[in-house]
């Protein structure tokens, strides 16, 4: 009996030092693989004298918040952060909102044609956005809508459509059918269904699928450089850009500027992290 | 279900379809048409040309450059991403201590942005303060650095390498929801010798993640075939266009040069190139899978 503890306390003990040394083997890679971000992270902490004598990664005993401290209160920051809210925030609702109803419809209204109908949706996914950009140009032009923030909302709710349904009707899908009948039999309308049978359930996919379209939407580059012109319909990540240009020498504030552009997305990743998995786990993958 | 369901789903797909057509399907056949035509934006005017334009396109030496480079980026990026993903992905799902910590340090550049990833890598290939430069230097091979970004030879590959950096942490993502249906035992008892390892990564963990691998396969080459805001922030397309990719050229002939009638051509073959690609991926999936 002694013996067999002695020799299952030692197998644990061996098991926990593996378990160990693979947790810190990860940890020195993610050490590596995370050198950009702690580039920019370290970049934005010194002032640029300082790189300037010392260079970007040799260490420095200063840390300064100056380079934050100056964008934080430059308007121009408030402008475009403002501005990406404003379509990132709209856009990710209504893009989820839309892919709900054509998931719903499609996995469990039994419509005629309703898989000829997700493969036309789903082929978004395959249509490269370049080759919208002229006609989008002109038509937005046209509605008088250059240079604001509809053409972002718009889009990414339209090309976000493709997305959004298909991975609500694969999670509608797993939903059984008794449910909604049993529900259809007590007399609830669908809209009803949909709101308190179907969506309760479906959070988990809810969950990813608004973290990744409010990663892409407020990410996006392209669009709002074609749509818009100028500061007041700019987004954060074309601005950037034109703030980049200024500050072209001063590389503490760009990272300072990357950093805060880029506080958004990982708070929502980092909140949702589980989620996304899961949802993922059960949209997705396995579908 | 009932009578009544068929007006619920009218009602339901209105405004998704509506705005889908209006907005994606729409425009994109307007782009067919527009292939067709010499439509100068600064002249304003437009005719109908024919073919004109693609035989402009076969003869056009920066489509060809621009094309080669996007097939290069489309296979480095596929195996890349594979192969990156698939291995981090099983390192990461044997984790038992500080698990949910250290997989959310991989997953940190999914959440950023290509423009400010670009921006990261920038600095990294500088020639003056450049950390690959940097490590060369102390590593001893002085002679090998360069300005990355600058040079010729290398400027597409940098690109896509930093490109990389954040499709690789995308891969994992995906592979690692598709390990969680391999049991954890499974996955352990894989680590005890090479023998069996190999066995069961061919019986077990690789059957099981077929679906994964599809969904890792389509969004590399989706995203490899429309790159642009990562090559546009880093080099521009440069130098000479090396780094050209055919979302870049699109939007140089549209935005600089302002012929939006040859643009939409080029367009036109990006999709065309889009779907062959993309079609013949599915369709070897299919076949691999019966």
């Amino acid at each position: 009996m002694a013996v067999y503890l002695k020799k299952r306390v030692a197998k644990d003990f061996r098991r926990q030092v593996k378990s160990w040394m693979l947790t810190l083997a990860m940890l020195g890679l993610a050490a590596i693989f995370l050198i950009p971000a702690w580039g920019v992270l370290f970049t934005s902490l010194r002032t640029d004298a300082d790189i300037a004598f010392n260079g970007v990664w040799a260490p420095s005993g200063n840390v300064t918040v100056d380079n934050y401290l100056s964008l934080i209160f430059d308007v121009r920051v408030h402008s475009y952060m403002r501005n990406s809210f404003l379509v990132t925030i709209p856009a990710t609702i209504i893009s989820v909102a839309m892919g709900t109803l054509a998931g719903y419809v499609i996995a469990k209204l039994r419509v005629r044609g309703g898989n000829l109908l997700l493969l036309v949706i789903v082929s978004g996914l395959f249509i490269p956005p370049q080759i919208l950009l002229i006609p989008l140009f002109q038509l937005f032009n046209f509605m008088g809508l250059y240079n604001t923030l509809w053409p972002m909302i718009i889009v990414h709710s339209a090309y976000g459509l493709s997305l959004c349904t298909l991975v609500m009707r694969n999670f509608f899908d797993k939903v059984p059918d008794e449910l909604l009948e049993a529900a259809l039999m007590d007399g609830a309308s669908h809209p009803r269904i949909l709101w308190s049978v179907a969506l309760p359930l479906s959070r988990p996919a809810l969950g990813a699928l608004a973290t990744l379209q409010f990663t892409f939407i407020w990410n996006d580059f392209l669009y709002p450089l074609i749509f818009t012109r100028s500061e007041e319909a700019q987004t954060i990540m074309v601005g950037i850009l034109s703030l980049g240009g200024q500050y072209s020498t001063a590389f503490g504030a760009q990272a300072a500027l990357s950093v805060i552009a880029s506080l958004p997305t990982l708070l929502v990743f980092f909140i949702f992290q589980k989620q996304f998995i899961k949802g993922l786990t059960a949209g997705a993958v396995k579908g | 279900m009932t009578v009544k369901s068929g007006r619920w789903a009218a009602l339901f797909l209105a405004v998704p379809l509506g705005l889908y057509f209006t907005f994606v399907v729409g425009p994109s056949l307007y782009s067919f048409y527009y292939g067709f035509t010499d439509w100068n934006f600064l002249t304003g005017e437009a005719n109908f040309t024919g073919l004109d334009n693609f035989r402009r396109l076969f003869a056009d030496a920066d489509f060809w450059s621009a094309f080669q480079n996007t097939i290069i980026w489309t296979a480095l990026g596929l195996v890349i991403s594979v192969f990156g993903g698939f291995w981090l992905a099983m390192a990461l799902s044997r984790l038992l201590i500080l698990e949910r910590f250290v997989k959310s340090l991989f997953f940190l550049p999914m959440a950023l942005s290509l423009v400010v990833v670009g921006f990261i890598w920038t600095w990294i290939y500088r020639l003056d303060f450049g950390f690959a430069n940097i490590v060369l230097r102390m590593l001893g091979y002085e002679d090998l650095a360069t300005a990355w970004l600058a040079d010729r030879n290398w400027a597409l590959f940098a690109v896509i390498f930093a490109w990389s950096w954040q499709q690789v942490a995308l891969s994992m993502i995906v592979f690692l929801a598709g390990l969680t249906s391999v049991p954890k035992e499974l996955m352990e008892a894989a680590t005890i010798d090479g023998a069996r390892f190999r066995h069961q990564l061919n019986q077990v963990i690789i059957p099981s993640l077929r679906p994964a691998t599809g969904v890792v396969i389509s969004l590399a080459l989706i995203n490899s075939l429309k790159s642009f805001d990562i090559v546009w922030v880093m080099t521009g397309g440069g130098p000479f266009q090396q780094s050209e990719t055919l979302a870049v050229l699109i939007y140089r002939q549209a935005f600089r040069s302002y012929e939006f009638g040859y643009s939409s051509t080029i367009a036109v073959a990006l999709f065309v190139i889009t779907l062959v690609i993309i079609g013949g991926s599915i369709l070897a999936n299919r076949r691999g899978a019966e």
